[in-house]
């Protein structure tokens, strides 16, 4: 192989491909799975629509998919509690972003500044390592005594969820950097600013998308907690809401919301990443 | 030119005992020449290097280039590492002309010393790959680039060529005398290969372990010899080439000495 190959340089004419093989794989290896997913989730809908349509579980513990379909329908159109579909959910995604806004630019700062910094890294661990195991639920009656039960309260509880696993992954980024990068760039004459700029902050990007992805994924998960706070708007009220008055099939169409949304979110996010960082794993 | 004066290092050990890493070292590194450190691992080449580089500072002893003391790393000191650390998220281009940006050089510029020294290193038709596009050999050519684009007044390198299957490292030895031809960039080398020592060294320091010490200096000239005849086949089959190999292979190879005996410095 001479020096000089670079990728691509050997590629065969497709007309006489030749027989292509691997190594025998262990584990999964990059197989691909979506069809296999496909399948389950159509048998989990059929396996819904038959448990439902012979009546094998009360339809008041689970509706019908139709059932569930046309409330979705009704609620598009007539909304639900006074509001609309879109008011619910602008009020929800409002309140998301605002959180995962404000812990992205507290967590990742702090984040960076605790794997750098001897005092950051003393004062601050001991706080976030106590609050951040805790169930948001369990400090949620705090929110509302200091805070009380208006907007407030409700993105200050999803910014603490969504802070500590951005933080923990700045920090991580930051202790994952080799030793030998920071000394090449310090003998080609890099000052204290230029390291942390061209260095510091590139090398834990990619840890630092990872933590973003997963606050929204915990923020998504805290919203219905968040939206017991004496909301009147949200998909996680519409879900409370419903509960209370046994709407199962409203019920499940707050979490098909929710879910599509989580879903589309993590998903853009790694378009995000593969964009921003498409040297990740390799090298 | 670089003074290294009686220069030790203690480290200390996980064991809580002090490890002498390196033990009254002094060295020349004068213009226009390489001296290249040679011994097995664990003699202290890479703590003497790091101490130049300003990676570490000294328990005793002294560092000058020009007269002034060594401090903190800076970039009239270039390093080229054993792994290679091009940044990822970089093209080529840009790996090259990374010092040239900390020094606040115009974009246009940086560009236009890149493509310069990629001609330098034979890699001019890759300014705009990514490392990972490149072979291991390539990639320490892009960091001999850019070691060399701040225009430091010495290279040190650790073990450049270690990683390196041998075909492409006896290349990158071409390539490196024709930079130090082209360049007379003054050279620090470290290495634990005999025969790269000798070809590359217009000195080599030979160096034993425990503590690391250097225990003898060869002053060379096959190096030149190939800079200017351009004959490897001569060299390799010189008898000097022969007769110093044999003589160092068994200072190495010498099972060194636990009690202090004193240094013996040929030459
Ligand atoms: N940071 C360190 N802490 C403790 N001991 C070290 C450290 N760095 C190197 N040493 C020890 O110092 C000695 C010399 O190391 P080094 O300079 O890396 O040798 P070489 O590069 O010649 O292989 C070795 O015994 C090594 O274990
Ligand atoms: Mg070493």
């Amino acid at each position: 192989m001479t020096d000089f190959a670079r990728p691509g340089d050997s590629v065969v004419e497709p007309l006489n491909r030749p027989k292509i093989v691997r190594l025998h794989p262990f584990g999964l290896d990059g197989a691909r799975t979506g069809p296999i997913s496909l399948a389950t989730a159509v048998l989990l809908l059929a396996a819904w629509f038959l448990v439902t349509h012979y009546r094998l579980v009360p339809p008041l513990f689970l509706p019908t998919p139709q059932e569930v379909a046309t409330q979705f329908l009704a609620i598009v159109e007539d909304g639900y509690a006074g509001a609309t579909l879109w008011e619910h959910v602008s009020a929800s995604l409002f309140r998301i972003f605002s959180a995962a806004v404000i812990a992205a630019s507290l967590g990742i700062p702090l984040g960076l500044a605790m794997g750098l910094n001897r005092w950051a890294k003393g004062v601050f661990d001991t706080p976030i390592e106590f609050y951040w195991p805790l169930p948001p639920l369990a400090y949620l009656p705090l929110m509302i005594i200091w805070l009380g039960i208006g907007e407030v309260s409700k993105i200050v509880l999803l910014t603490l969820a969504m802070f500590a696993p951005v933080c923990l992954s700045a920090q991580a980024g930051v202790r994952a950097l080799p030793i030998e990068r920071v000394n090449a760039a310090l003998s080609l004459g890099a000052g204290r600013w230029q390291l942390f700029r061209a260095i510091v902050l590139p090398s834990a990007l990619p840890e630092i998308l990872t933590g973003l992805r997963i606050g929204i994924g915990v923020g998504w998960s805290t919203l219905v907690a968040a939206e017991l706070i004496a909301a009147t708007r949200g998909i996680g009220f519409m879900i409370m809401s419903a509960s209370h008055f046994l709407a199962t099939d409203v019920v499940f169409v707050g979490i098909g919301i929710i879910a599509a949304f989580a879903f589309a979110f993590s998903y853009g996010m790694r378009l995000l990443e593969a964009w921003l960082v498409p040297w990740k794993g390799k090298s | 030119m670089l003074q290294v004066r009686n220069a030790s290092v203690f480290f200390s050990a996980r064991d809580g005992r002090v490890v002498h890493a390196l033990d009254r070292a002094s060295l020349d590194i004068d213009a226009n020449s390489i001296v290249v450190a040679l011994g097995a691992s664990g003699c202290g080449k890479s703590t003497l290097l790091n101490a130049i580089a300003g990676f570490l500072p000294l328990s005793e002893g002294s560092i000058t280039l020009d007269g002034q003391p060594v401090g903190s790393p800076g970039a009239d000191r270039g390093v080229v590492f054993q792994k290679d650390t091009l940044l990822p998220w970089s093209s080529v281009a840009d790996n090259v002309a990374l010092g040239l940006r900390f020094a606040g050089v115009p974009a246009r510029e940086r560009r236009e010393r890149a493509e310069e020294l990629l001609g330098l290193v034979g890699l001019e038709s890759f300014a705009d790959a990514f490392p990972h596009e490149l072979s291991g050999g390539m990639r320490q050519r892009v960091g001999i680039a850019r070691a060399l684009a701040t225009d430091p007044k010495i290279l040190l390198m650790d073990e450049p060529f270690g990683a390196l299957d041998s075909l492409t490292r006896e290349q990158m030895q071409e390539l490196l005398i024709d930079v130090w031809a082209r360049t007379g960039k003054r050279i620090f080398f470290i290495t634990h290969s005999i025969e790269e020592a000798l070809f590359l060294g217009t000195t080599v320091v030979v160096m034993s372990p425990r503590p690391g010490r250097i225990v003898a200096r060869f002053d060379l000239d096959f190096v030149r010899r190939f800079a200017a005849e351009r004959d490897v086949r001569a060299i390799l089959s010189a008898p000097e080439f022969a007769e110093l190999y044999d003589e160092i292979r068994s200072l190495v190879h010498r099972p060194h000495a636990e009690t202090d005996t004193p240094r013996k410095v040929l030459q």
